[in-house]
């Protein structure tokens, strides 16, 4: 019976989603507010990446919602796991010397790739996210490979984290208080298109989030490696 | 310009979101300073908030982030109902704040005022924000954070509650995303003007579906019946703290993004009396399973249902009296259910038990605790002078204007409710006064960080119950500011 009604209940809801998916015009733009990004974004941003563009300027708010969120489920996690009293000890083999040199010897290229995207976002695809995202899983593959010999730096990772979401803070207040007085305004001159140092706040956004990112995805590597 | 610049709304989201960035830098240099971080930011935001809340009741103030026009950047709306709410937050989150100090002592004492400074930050988001998009974000913290806040005490129940909720809270977020994601490939925008300015008619079936999704979405957190299953646990097993912030301000905000999609962007405007009887069906069900209660915390947590039902009853009779009444339903319904949560909760940590039996004599042992506590009943059920009885007769009076019959018989049903919700919290103080006369405990009083914020609640309760004229010059504009979408089209995009 039950699941009789669950299954009606889906029908429903494709059915709707179905119709309201066929009113969307297939290939076609008709999006006021995509023109507008395709079309300014290089003028008004100055970052050659569209999509950075618009993450990391126009809708810059929904960003430091974002980072704020991945921050919050970091610390959620350790306030839950914080409450935990008997940890499980369990018999762990030592990973092999091949093993652990490999990882070892894959740890920094992996980091200084992960630098690499978040420094370069706003002018190839990938940003702060995605190359803390690449840092986290060198911190991930120590863990596996190396298994209780290395540990994330709890103080180290504290500082990043800190540091980078204020930083997001700093400069948004900073824009409201120098230039045109909003919020999140990119300040900074635009530079040369297509360059490193051009369009502004947004590489410094982006490092700030790269950092952040790593931080917090390894932390919780961290958390979760620590109860297993 | 000059002074508005200073008294840009967006510090009420920006400074609190920075100082919970700076708490575990704090925390490495002293763990004490840690705990007057949540209570700095809401002083701040509580001035900032009543000194720019003048300045709104005629015109709001748009906040245009990173300096984009509407619909191609995000925009912060803070008009009257905003302002109103994010007052309401930062007052109420001072005051808790403060209570914490000294109630929390256990576990991770850092993360607890991170996770609580966010919660209330992403309340403030959810009010304040005019894009579509945005409001989920926010929303999405607010959740986050109460998941983790009511696992917090680590006990079976708390997280099994917490799991229920996550659950049933994560399912409701992505309904509203659906919902949202289904408008943007309609319309290419997520501003909420410029999507009411696009939707002519809701009932088209592709409107409608987005519709449906986004309002299931935000009614789970909202706890309207019956997306309600996950409230009673989680409020009941999270510390007394956090329960008075989740049934004082978390579903109340649920609510205020239900009200404000209704409203503004859908421009529904008649089949409110669907909700209405929604609202009926929480009144009764949240006041009839109140009274079966033997635990004192998940009695509170039963009215809070109620109460959300009577709200949404308000706004369902959609005049300009009934929406201005259920705004004063939800300041007073702050006021008292806060207050109860941080009475109970000191009652609670000095009998050691949540069961109502167990209160006998405590208002021998904690007298000023138990008066906040009886002050606040009194408002819950709208005994005058307190706020409670000024909101629940504007509700009346605007049931009883047009003459409707539906309207007078569903009227009499709340009333029904409210006799319920007088039984059972007559017998609480029954208990807490006249019960174990033999027993002479020493007076146990819970200490002042506490019972500041009680006292102030207090003064709040009687203060606006004896003179609702201060808070119906706000209350008169925030409601035709809900009524009125093409005002707000205009002021949005000119």
């Amino acid at each position: 019976m039950r699941k009789c009604i669950g299954i009606i209940l889906l029908i429903i809801i494709a059915w709707g989603i179905l119709t309201s998916l066929q009113t969307m015009p297939f290939g076609v733009s008709r999006a006021k507010v995509a023109n507008h990004y395709i079309n300014n974004g290089k003028d008004e941003t100055g970052a050659a990446n569209i999509v950075t563009s618009v993450v990391i300027n126009y809708r810059a708010f929904d960003t430091l919602g974002e980072v704020t969120v991945l921050f919050l489920s970091a610390i959620g996690l350790g306030a839950v796991l914080a409450t935990i009293k008997t940890r499980e000890k369990r018999d762990t083999e030592k990973a092999s010397l091949i093993l652990s040199t490999g990882c070892r010897f894959l740890f920094p290229p992996i980091i200084l790739f992960g630098a690499y995207i978040f420094i370069h976002g706003h002018l190839t695809p990938g940003g702060g996210f995605q190359g803390g995202a690449i840092i986290a899983s060198a911190f991930l593959l120590m863990y596996l490979g190396c298994h209780g010999e290395k540990r994330l730096n709890d103080r180290c990772s504290t500082f990043s984290e800190s540091l980078g979401g204020l930083a997001f803070v700093i400069i948004g207040l900073i824009g409201l208080a120098v230039g045109t007085h909003y919020f999140l305004n990119n300040f900074m001159p635009l530079g040369k298109f297509n360059t490193l140092l051009s369009a502004g706040v947004i590489p410094i956004i982006y490092i700030a989030i790269g950092f952040k990112v790593g931080a917090e995805l390894s932390k919780i590597i961290d958390l979760l490696m620590e109860e297993s | 310009m000059n002074e508005m610049s200073i008294l840009d709304p967006v510090l009420l989201i920006a400074i609190p979101l920075g100082l919970a960035f700076l708490i575990p830098l704090l925390g490495l240099v002293s763990k004490k300073i840690v705990r007057w971080i949540p209570v700095v930011g809401f002083l701040f935001n509580g001035i900032v908030a009543l000194l720019i809340l003048p300045h709104v009741l005629k015109q709001p103030i748009i906040v245009k982030i990173g300096g984009f026009v509407p619909p191609f950047g995000i925009n912060l709306y803070a008009g009257s109902v905003g302002m109103l709410l994010a007052s309401l937050i930062a007052i109420t989150g001072f005051l808790v704040s403060i209570y914490a100090v000294k109630y929390i002592t256990k576990g991770a004492e850092q993360k607890y005022h991170i996770l609580f400074l966010l919660l209330l930050t992403g309340a403030t988001g959810v009010v304040l924000t005019g894009d579509i998009f945005n409001l989920f974000v926010f929303f999405e913290i607010l959740c986050i954070s109460s998941y983790a806040l009511v696992a917090y005490l680590g006990t079976r129940s708390g997280l099994e509650a917490s799991i229920k909720y996550l659950i049933q809270g994560s399912i409701g977020s992505s309904f509203l995303l659906i919902g949202i994601g289904l408008l943007y490939g309609q319309f290419g925008t997520l501003n909420m003007a410029d999507l009411a300015r696009q939707i002519v008619d809701y009932t088209e079936p592709s409107v409608f579906v987005s519709m449906v999704f986004m309002i299931t979405g935000l009614g789970i957190e909202a706890a309207i019946f019956p997306l309600n299953a996950w409230l009673p646990d989680a409020h009941s097993s999270a510390p007394s703290s956090v329960s008075a912030v989740l049934s004082g301000i978390a579903i109340e905000v649920g609510l205020y993004a239900v009200i404000r999609v209704l409203f503004t962007i859908f421009a529904v405007s008649n089949f409110f009396i669907f909700f209405m009887v929604l609202g009926v069906l929480t009144v009764l069900i949240g006041e009839m399973s109140a009274f079966a209660q033997k635990n004192i915390k998940r009695m509170l947590a039963y009215s809070s249902i109620g109460q959300i039902g009577l709200i949404v009853f308000a706004f369902s009779i959609s005049t300009q009296l009934g929406v201005a009444g259920g705004l004063f339903q939800m300041v007073s319904h702050t006021l008292g259910k806060a207050l109860l949560f941080l009475c109970a909760g000191y009652m609670i940590f000095r009998t050691g038990s949540m069961e109502i039996s167990s209160l006998e004599g405590i208002g021998k042992k904690m007298p000023i605790t138990a008066l906040c506590f009886t002050i606040g009943t009194f408002s819950i059920v709208g005994l005058p002078p307190f706020t409670g009885f000024a909101s629940k007769f504007m509700i009346i009076r605007a049931a009883l204007a047009n003459g409707e019959l539906l309207l007078q018989i569903l009227i009499g049903l709340v009333l029904v409710g409210t006799i319920i919700e007088g039984a059972y919290f007559f017998k609480i103080i029954q208990t807490i006064y006249f019960k174990g006369a033999h027993k002479t405990d020493n007076r146990e009083e819970a200490p002042v960080t506490a019972l500041i914020p009680m006292l102030i609640l207090v003064s709040f309760i009687i203060v606006i119950g004896m003179f609702p004229n201060i808070i119906d010059k706000v209350l008169q504009p925030a409601a035709s500011e809900l009524l009125d979408q093409v005002k707000y089209i205009g002021s949005v995009l000119g």
